[in-house]
């Protein structure tokens, strides 16, 4: 800047400190009518007095910023990333990606805060001083969401040695601990780890069984069934070995759910970039990607081309699908259902935000119900509550039961003494909110389809 | 029954509302009347572009250097008022390499902070800029809110004992023996603050000095004290788009045209704009192909335009001025200086002063220029101080706050409200009463919306460009009727509804030019919820005939009823009573 007065000079140099998830989602903000059906359908809404709702954390909070402001209002914490909202709207708002960004724009701002940086602009250093200092009282709960949204890493630790991590994360004095210098709640009992991961049992039987170039999928098993339930797993590689397919299970990493729920995205970023790579080989390879957890085939199928500009990464999204979804569209799963049957069991069903996102939340009831031996009933469209990380912080608990309620009170209603959906979090609460035993709809496909299981 | 002051301006646009202040802080009694609200003219329907000078430095170099002189002046005096955007001269392919460099020496000359940057930093500062640009000069260009600044110079000249009179058009101008003597109006309410539904009243009032500030109107002025003054009303477009597509005032780099600037503005962006002389600055056609153009050129800009949404469009006249016998022909030559009009010396017409030409950004050096003559024919000592003294709001105004803590204000909503406000944030905002956000697209509650209307009485429009509630994407379809709501119990249902349709229909005016894509839907939800849902299109208690009972059924019969028929002659007779009392 030639002969302008340095005060001036100085205003017009662009600050540009930290990286930060550069996407500009005020556009977006064009579409909301304000009509506000997003927020009569938020379940945190309904019952966090507190919450402004989705209406305000989206379409207004980004027509509200400014590009170069990094303020967003801490309220954005309190959204579970159900995605109820996004389904609500008519206007297709992009609701959820306006959240996960701002989301991700409020945990790498939290930091040092773009106040600090303008204080110290104005020559106040102590002023700045105090900001950062406040700004490190968000610490401890930051470092909490990191290790709830890094699931995946805990839980690889964990597996381990899965009887001193389950006794651990579950003895009370621990959890206790954990609470208070965490706010990890300690009302909710920790998954247990299965004594094998289903990626051990996968190279212990030698992989693949049915090799068929023309009928190919990778399988995305995500953490929970990797580390939790390799039951799942083992009944989705099950299942479509019996229709003849070619399982691959390429490398993977966590799919980001959790992370972006916690505005992690530079750890959601790094996975992403190995699953894309990996199952952007898988496709090459002739394979479609399909997911046993309707929150992965969300994130891949959704949330990945929304929040990354990574190379194949729409590829992916493109031919994402969930397990049950894929072999409806492929094979006569109808046709292969009506001639089995299994033993008498009753269910109660409750379809996962996610699904009811991807159009699948009535998949399981209309499949179940001509299956001979079985009831299976829907226990409405409410939201579960726990929406993954949400119901294990210690403040969002009682939020989180409290939108529970309906959907136990309408299990204990429902025949079935037996619970079924196809999300690892949403069966933890509705375990935890009644205490039944919580089956997958490929756990049930198995039972019924694959000889001698 | 005539009133007196010492000093009496019309016009309420920022010219006189600056003109008042500046009189008020020397000690003369002044007296502004405006016919509409404040900003109701010109200074209502502009761009807001707080020039740096850049884009004069060519054509008009007296007015460049004026302009960034003063647009010093306001970032220091009327820091709310005002966004420090900068700005940028794009260059695209198709402009000239020769004229990019005059515009560069241009602002050297004019002591204008320029650099030269690349197409890809300009990029880089407004990524949804197009991939052709060249490159760019930057310079010091900001935004700035009309609104806020002529409020808050109505408010400091009132502060100083000036009175400030709004809805009160001047009928006629008083003159005796070649000597202006004062004016008479008319008060579209009683004087004071507007109330609807209150009748009208005139008034004369007595000057020593009357200056004409009218703008564009300042031949009619003229006209009423039998002077000559050639203004030349041109008129331009606007159009305004829900979100800030850019941060920075992007301008294009060519000599002057059609169609070459954005402005961020708040939350939105201005397109703009045109220049077309017309023959009546209160009636001249208003073109859609005008909003389409600015659309379709500006989008060779910045592309995203042509499929963002745009909320509303208006028009401003410019009150351009030329000398007797320049004869230039085409408007956008016509100087942008402002021009002060001695009647006495000029038309041998003691008492008055016009004023014409100009811009917002250098309002506060007319109004001292002014200022300084009227004293001089007035006698009054006295030196102009409002080139230091802040205007009210603007003191020691940081945003650096915790919203929450402070004022239970969710920071996006928090951060809005205290731009606005500036220095009043904490007398408005601490307040222990609930205080939700009425007015969500543009952030603002209702603590900010009584403060408004305590000083804007039931004018809607005026509490609107207080604190832009209403104008944001839905235009008041979501909010007109809470903010109305707010006069209640004060004034009564009728006073109430009168101000709601005001406002509404103020909203409405503008987005008859977007009424595509997004805007339409809007329209269409508004327009259901208005009509439909409140019944404001048929509502019984606004039409003069009363309800119409007897076109209501009896509805299902009683018992006793149907023996009798009662219930139906008792609704007849209710209609009949009502007739009667019309006959009144
Ligand atoms: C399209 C356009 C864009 C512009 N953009 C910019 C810009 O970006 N930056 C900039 O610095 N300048 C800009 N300008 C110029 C600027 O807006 C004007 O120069 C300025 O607002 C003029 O203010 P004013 O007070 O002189 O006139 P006005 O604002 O018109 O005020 C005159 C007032 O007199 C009132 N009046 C008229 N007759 C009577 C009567 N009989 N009795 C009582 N009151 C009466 C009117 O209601 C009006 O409110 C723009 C102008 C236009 C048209
Ligand atoms: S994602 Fe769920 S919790 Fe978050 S705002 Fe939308 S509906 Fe509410
Ligand atoms: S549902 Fe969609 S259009 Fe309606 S308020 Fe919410 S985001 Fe806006």
């Amino acid at each position: 800047m030639s002969d302008a007065p340095t005060h001036d000079a100085d205003e017009f140099e662009p600050v540009d400190v930290f990286e930060t998830t550069e996407m500009d989602l005020r556009p977006g903000a064009d579409d909301c009518y304000k009509c506000s059906t997003c927020d009569t359908s938020c379940p945190v809404a309904e019952v966090d007095d507190e919450f402004p709702g989705p209406k305000f954390q989206g379409p207004e909070q980004w027509r509200l910023k400014r590009k170069e402001d990094h303020e967003i209002d801490d309220s954005i914490t309190s959204c579970s990333n159900c995605m109820r909202c996004d389904n609500a709207c008519p206007s297709s708002v992009p609701l959820s990606q306006m959240h996960n960004t701002a989301r991700g724009e409020y945990v790498e701002n939290q930091r040092f805060g773009r106040e600090a940086l303008s204080a110290l602009a104005d020559g106040n250093p102590r002023e700045a001083l105090d900001i950062v200092r406040e700004g490190q009282d968000g610490l401890v709960e930051r470092l909490r969401n990191r290790i709830l949204a890094n699931y995946h890493t805990s839980a690889w630790l964990a597996s381990f040695m899965p009887s001193v991590a389950n006794f651990v994360m579950n003895f009370g004095p621990a959890r206790w601990a954990m609470a208070k210098t965490m706010g990890v709640t300690s009302e909710r009992e920790f998954p247990e780890f299965a004594d094998h991961t289903f990626r051990e049992w996968w190279a212990a039987r030698g992989g693949a069984q049915v090799e068929n170039p023309d009928k190919r999928i990778a399988y995305f098993h995500g953490c929970y069934s990797n580390f939790n339930t390799p039951e799942v797993g083992k009944a989705m590689v099950r299942v479509y070995e019996e229709f003849g397919y070619e399982v691959l299970v390429p490398p993977q990493k966590c799919s980001g759910t959790p992370m972006f729920a916690n505005g992690m995205l530079g750890d959601a970023r790094r996975h992403a970039e190995t699953n894309v790579k990996n199952l952007a080989a898988a496709i090459e390879n002739g394979a479609e990607i399909v997911a046993s957890c309707t929150s992965c085939s969300m994130a891949l199928g959704q949330e990945y081309p929304e929040l990354f500009d990574l190379d194949g990464i729409e590829d992916v999204a493109a031919h994402t699908y969930e397990g049950v979804e894929y072999l409806r569209l492929h094979e006569d799963l109808e046709g292969a259902l009506g001639e089995a049957s299994v033993e008498g069991s009753e269910f109660a069903y409750h379809a996962p935000c996610h699904a009811r996102n991807q159009g699948l939340d009535t998949q399981a009831v209309e499949l179940f119900s001509d299956l001979d031996g079985v009831a299976i009933e829907d226990v409405g469209d409410s939201c579960s509550g726990i929406s993954g990380t949400y119901g294990w912080k210690e403040e969002k608990y009682d939020y989180s039961m409290e939108i529970g309620e309906e959907m136990f009170e309408h299990m204990e209603h429902a025949a079935g003494e037996t619970g079924m959906t196809e999300c690892p979090t949403c069966a933890m609460q509705m375990e935890h909110g009644t205490g039944y035993e919580i089956r997958h709809p490929l756990e049930l496909l198995e039972e019924a389809l694959v000889a001698g299981s | 029954m005539a009133t007196e002051t010492e000093a009496l301006v019309i016009g309420g646009g920022s010219t006189g509302c600056g003109i008042a202040r500046d009189l008020a802080l020397r000690g003369v009694d002044t007296t502004l009347v405006e016919r509409g609200n404040l900003t109701h003219g010109t200074t209502g329907r502009m761009h807001g572009l707080l020039h740096s000078g850049g884009r004069y430095a060519v054509s008009d170099q007296e007015s460049a250097a004026e302009c960034i002189a003063e647009s010093r002046v306001l970032r220091e005096i009327a820091s709310h008022c005002v966004e420090m955007t900068g700005g940028l001269f794009v260059q695209l392919p198709a402009d000239d390499d020769e004229y990019f460099e005059e515009k560069l020496a241009g602002c050297r000359d004019c002591d204008i902070p320029a650099e030269v940057i690349s197409g890809e930093e300009a990029r880089e500062i407004e990524p949804y800029l197009t991939r052709d640009v060249e490159r760019a000069i930057r310079v010091p260009d900001g935004a700035i809110d009309p609104f806020r600044l002529c409020v808050a110079n109505a408010a400091d000249a009132e502060e100083h004992g000036a009175r400030i009179e709004t809805h009160a058009e001047v009928t006629d101008v008083l003159v005796e023996d070649d000597q202006v003597k004062g004016v008479e109006i008319r008060h579209e309410s009683g004087p004071g603050k507007r109330s609807h539904h209150e009748p009208g009243t005139t008034e004369r009032i007595e000057a020593d000095h009357v200056v004409n500030a009218t703008g564009a109107w300042a031949g009619e002025l003229g006209a009423m004290a039998g002077v000559d003054v050639e203004v030349r009303p041109s008129k331009g477009v606007m159009t305004v788009m829900n979100t800030r597509q850019v941060d920075t005032v992007v301008n294009r780099c060519r000599p002057k045209g059609d169609a070459d600037i954005i402005v961020p503005h708040e939350t939105a962006c201005i397109l703009g704009t045109t220049d077309v002389e017309v023959e009546d600055p209160d009636d001249y056609p208003e073109e859609q192909w005008e909003v389409d153009m600015m659309i379709d050129t500006l989008s060779e800009l910045v592309p995203i335009l042509g499929e963002a949404r745009t909320i509303r469009s208006f028009w401003g006249v410019r009150p351009l001025y030329e000398p007797p016998d320049t004869g230039t022909t085409d408007p956008t030559d016509i100087t942008r200086q402002f021009f002060l009009l001695d009647h006495a010396d000029r038309d041998s017409l003691a008492g008055m002063t016009s004023i014409v030409g100009g811009k917002l950004t250098t309002y506060r050096l007319m109004a001292e220029q002014i200022t300084d003559h009227v004293c001089e024919k007035l006698g009054v000592e006295g030196s102009c101080r409002t080139a230091e003294q802040p205007l009210p709001g603007s003191e020691d105004f940081s945003v650096l706050r915790d919203y929450m803590e402070e004022f239970g204000l969710r920071s996006p909503i928090g951060r809005r409200s205290t731009e606005r406000l500036g220095s009043k944030a904490d007398e408005v905002l601490k307040t222990d009463d609930p205080n939700p956000v009425v007015c969500t697209c543009e952030a603002v509650t209702r603590a900010e919306l009584d403060h408004a209307i305590a000083d804007a009485g039931t004018d809607l429009n005026a509490t609107r460009i207080r604190t832009r509630a209403s104008m944001g994407n839905c235009q008041g379809g979501f909010c007109a009727h809470r903010i109305a709501a707010l006069l209640h119990p004060e004034y009564d249902e009728a006073t109430t509804r009168t101000a709601l349709d005001e406002l509404y229909e103020e909203r409405w005016k503008g987005q008859r030019h977007a009424l595509w894509g997004e805007q339409l839907s809007q329209a269409m939800l508004n327009h259901a919820l208005h009509a439909t849902t409140m019944n404001r299109d048929r509502y019984p208690a606004a039409s003069d005939d009363g309800i119409e009972y007897d076109r209501f059924d009896a509805g299902p019969p009683t018992p006793e009823a149907a023996a009798d028929g009662g219930r139906r002659d008792d609704a007849h007779e209710r209609a009949d009573s009502r007739e009667d009392d019309h006959g009144d």
